[in-house]
């Protein structure tokens, strides 16, 4: 019953994400849809994160993949392909899919990586991933690749602040549902018993390195659609995307707003970012210092995140039991009665 | 009813392969010997036994663990392996399942070589095994415990059949429920693990064996930390699984009472090498076991 | 034949500093079971040690001597306000030791400014050496370097309470229900790693171009030698120093920084993929 309120609020907090551009100026609105495009970017951690138990120092790799494709393409670097924005979606939701697809099977290899061995394998590869940018003159080198075409809506004229806001609230709604549906699936199940006992759950019979590689792609798409959104919104695409810095902000963002609960961490990207946008005018360079601390007071007293318990779900429905079946007596280690 | 049967059964025939019962209904009767007919159909038409080890050989470093160590179980019968601590149980369970590659010598499950292969692909050849520790998945729920091991039974158990429910979601569904009556936590489905008691927590975790619905069974000290009334009723759940379900047991165990209990033969290990086997009157009075022994045997 | 005693040189100043980072890390882990993402920002506040002490007129040997110590301090209060509150939640201490290299980069970057410093080197000029100028001062680190690695592994191998640790970090609970106070060795252990990655930096200060940048590149050099080496072995620290150490430098004299890199890492992961646990197997 106290779960109850979870889905009561989350569904409270789509509902107000769905309106709040109507009260927004123009350019708020267009700020807003900035902050929900980390929020899908938040939900891809939070989905192999949380999920799955996977710490990735990397995950911007895939969300510079994503965002790169789209600005090769609309930026014509790729004739074959045209120009189109949807085109560029499509290659910024492949190229990252292949990407996490290939790097997982490198890292989910036989006697698996520990998870601490992981992050910083993720970390050295956002590092080098960065490195590796700035010298490819085709992505645009040092500077990166400016000048990306905005999004255009049906009579060709640029997509306001507002309208991009609903197209990048859609998308993000599409990702956290199709998150969620993994999540709540069997596949979930399993997911959350790799994380909790990895060796116990292979010896079930579950290729524990398929799975990873899976829910590692998926979340590679997912990151990929934020890039691409991002690109389209903001026009330049530069290396330091695809480092750790990104990287290591959305794993702020997911631990301060709750790395168990989907809507929490969605959330956290959107209060971490909003409130960096109020508070370091304010605090000026003294916002980083203070983020650095919250994450760190959170990591330490406030694991499940500042949201993690509000928003949390209740169990998915197919795990209902039928009120008949608990009045039937038979167990195993009590003394069975005598006559049946 | 038919718990009546099963304590009647562990009670009279200490000697499994006797068919005589002293006051029997007709049905165990009847079970009796549809069992020894099994067992004679399994002979005469050479089904490959349940489990096979083949001079299998372990070492770490320079520490010989495992020393050509063979014996069989067959389909449908049930041995316990004694042996002091370090002898090698543990990594014998360990090459089985898949965990650790023998180094020599060959293990095969119901006439199929499986040494080598990871332990998922071993597991899905019909092997199920409770580990010394306890294998219950701490954040998750009662239910969503049983349910990993259940649809990891089905015909596919990838990823993207498992998003979709994996095959039979409604029959999966019953079979969680018959569980979780059986554990006595149906009302307990939702409750994350942390916080059943310690007894709840051992019923979950034979529930989530039966769940995973495998001809073999590896039971590593299965009643470790056990009252002497959970003692019993597991030595009956054991043996009903053999005599109702046909499923192959393989236990390993420190605790006699719960050994004698179980009737089965018996394999004593030490330092890797079988060094007898046999019923629990013969194994007891062997002098080597004595020896190795000292004392423990009653 | 200059450019390969040249070559070799420099290999062994940028192993042996590498190696002294390493060493830091591994004692942590080792001994604590907590991998210290905060590590670069102690190299690099051991560095800025030197700028405020030569800033303010003192010697470079002062601050090279306060450097560790202020470090220990440091790392002594970190450990007490932060890491033994989330021992037993391994990943989290991850992402808590981030938390604070973001926070101390940050506090740097604020106290500092984001600019370079730059420290004057102590020992200016060359000496000849086999027929090349080689410089003064490297030579130095490199005696430096080896100093301490050999006294860290002499305290480790020869001392009692180096057998102590050792046990410790072979089996923490046993060595707990011997009587070891263990969170005593814990804080030690953490001032102690510190205190070395601080003494690399203060040494390589007048070298290296110091800003609130630097910690992390030796961060990922120096995880990727304790990932090679093994994450439990002080040899594995050695061995892991070495080979990037090596590996880079000699690739350096052909490539360019950049595909040096991305080509150590690349060879890095080669080895991790064979080796999970590093090449001496993690065990010791």
């Amino acid at each position: 019953m106290w779960f109850a309120h979870g889905r009561l609020l989350t569904v409270l907090a789509w509902v107000a994400l769905f309106i709040l551009p109507l009260v927004l100026s123009d350019w708020n609105a267009a700020l807003f849809a900035q902050y929900v495009t980390y929020g899908i970017f938040a939900l891809s951690l939070a989905l192999i994160w949380g999920g799955a138990g996977i710490l990735s120092f990397g995950q911007a790799i895939f969300f510079g993949l994503g965002a790169c494709s789209m600005a090769l393409v609309t930026l014509g670097k790729l004739p074959l392909l045209g120009d189109s924005a949807w085109v560029g979606l499509l290659l910024a939701l492949i190229i990252p899919t292949l990407a996490a697809a290939v790097l997982g099977w490198i890292l989910f290899q036989g006697r698996a990586l520990a998870g601490a061995q992981l992050g910083i394998v993720t970390l050295c590869a956002a590092f080098v991933a960065e490195i590796a940018a700035r010298r490819w003159d085709f992505v645009g080198g040092f500077n990166g690749l400016f000048g990306i075409p905005p999004m255009t809506g049906l009579d060709g004229d640029i997509l306001s602040g507002f309208a991009t806001s609903y197209v990048v609230l859609g998308a993000a709604l599409l990702s956290y549902l199709i998150a969620l549906a993994v999540l709540r699936s069997p596949l979930g199940t399993v997911l959350a018993a790799i994380r909790n006992n990895e060796s116990r759950t292979a010896h079930f019979g579950y290729d524990v390195r398929l799975y990873k590689i899976f829910v590692f792609a998926l979340s590679g798409a997912l990151a990929g659609l934020a890039g691409a959104l991002f690109a389209l919104q903001f026009g330049f695409v530069s290396p330091t995307l695809i480092g750790f810095g990104l990287s290591t902000e959305a794993l702020i963002w997911v631990a301060v707003g709750g790395r168990g609960v989907l809507m929490a961490a969605f959330l956290g990207a959107l209060i971490v970012r909003s409130s960096e946008s109020v508070l370091s005018s304010a605090l000026d360079q003294y916002w980083l210092l203070a983020l650095g601390i919250v994450f760190v007071a959170t990591v330490v007293f406030a694991p499940q995140g500042l949201l993690g318990n509000v928003l949390r779900l209740p169990s998915p429905r197919r795990f209902a039991t039928p009120k008949k079946l608990e009045e039937k007596s038979r167990s195993v280690g009590q003394v069975e009665p005598d006559a049946k | 009813m038919e718990s009546l049967q099963s304590r009647r059964t562990s009670d009279a025939s200490r000697d499994p392969t006797s068919a005589v019962d002293a006051g029997n209904t007709v049905e165990q009767a009847i079970r009796m010997y549809a069992m020894t007919a099994q067992r004679a159909e399994n002979n005469e038409s050479r089904q490959p036994p349940a489990l096979e080890v083949v001079g299998v050989s372990k070492s770490f470093g320079g520490l010989v663990v495992l020393d050509g160590l063979t014996f069989e179980l067959e389909r449908g019968a049930m041995t316990c392996i004694l042996g002091p601590n370090g002898c090698g149980k543990t990594t014998l369970f360990n090459l089985i399942t898949g965990a650790l590659p023998p180094d020599d010598g060959e293990i095969r499950i119901r006439g199929v070589s499986v040494g080598g292969l990871p332990p998922h692909l071993i597991s899905r050849k019909g092997v199920v095994r409770k580990f010394q520790v306890p294998g219950i998945y701490p954040e998750l729920t009662v239910a969503e415990n049983l349910e990993v091991p259940l649809v990891a039974g089905g015909p596919g158990n990838g990823p993207i059949r498992l998003l979709f429910g994996g095959a039979g979601a409604k029959a999966n569904a019953e079979r969680r429920n018959e569980l979780l009556e059986l554990c006595g936590l149906s009302r307990k489905f939702d409750t994350p693990v942390a916080n059943l008691a310690h007894g709840e927590r051992q019923r979950l975790e034979i529930a989530m064996l039966l769940a995973r619905d495998s001809d073999l069974l590896l039971l590593d000290e299965p009643t470790a930390g056990m009252s002497a009334a959970e003692t019993r009723a597991v030595a009956e759940l054991v043996v009903r699984l053999r005599d109702e379900h046909g499923k192959a047991v393989l236990v390993i165990e420190h605790d006699m009472a719960f050994v004698r209990e179980l009737g089965c033969p018996i394999i004593v290990m030490v330092r890797g090498r079988v060094i007898a086997s046999g019923s629990y009157q013969t194994v007891s009075r062997d002098p080597a076991v004595i020896a190795s022994y000292l004392g423990k045997a009653r | 034949m200059a450019d390969v005693i040249a070559l070799f040189l420099d290999t062994l100043s940028f192993t042996l500093t590498l190696l002294l980072v390493t060493l830091g890390l591994v004692v942590i882990f080792g001994m604590m079971n907590v991998i210290n993402m905060a590590h670069g920002e102690f190299f690099l506040l051991g560095a800025y040690v030197v700028v405020v002490v030569t800033g303010a007129g003192g010697s470079f040997w002062l601050a090279l001597v306060l450097a560790p110590l202020v470090l220990a301090f440091i790392g002594f209060a970190l450990e007490w306000l932060v890491i033994r509150h989330i021992y037993h939640r391994f990943i989290d201490t991850i992402l808590a030791t981030w938390g604070i290299s973001i926070a101390l980069k940050q506090a740097i970057t604020i106290m500092f400014g984001p600019g370079l410093q730059s420290v004057p080197n102590p020992l200016p000029g060359t000496i000849d050496l086999a027929g090349i100028e080689y410089p003064l001062y490297r030579l130095f680190i490199m005696a430096m370097g080896l100093l301490l690695a050999a006294g860290t592994y002499l305290v480790f191998f020869r001392t009692p309470i180096g057998l102590t640790a050792r046990g410790v970090i072979a089996n923490r609970a046993m060595s707990a229900s011997l009587g070891i106070n263990t969170r005593r060795l814990d804080w030690a252990t953490f001032a102690f790693g510190a205190a070395l990655a601080g003494f690399a930096g203060a040494v390589m200060a007048p070298i290296m171009s110091v800003d609130p940048q630097m910690g992390v590149g030796f961060l990922v050099p120096s995880f990727l030698a304790v990932l090679v080496g093994g994450v439990n072995s002080l040899v594995g620290a050695l061995l892991g120093s070495a080979l990037i150490g090596g590996t880079s430098t000699g690739l350096s004299a052909y490539l360019s920084q950049a595909d040096t890199q991305i080509l150590v890492f690349l060879l890095a992961m080669m080895v991790i993929r064979f080796f999970p646990n590093g090449l001496t197997g993690g065990k010791r």
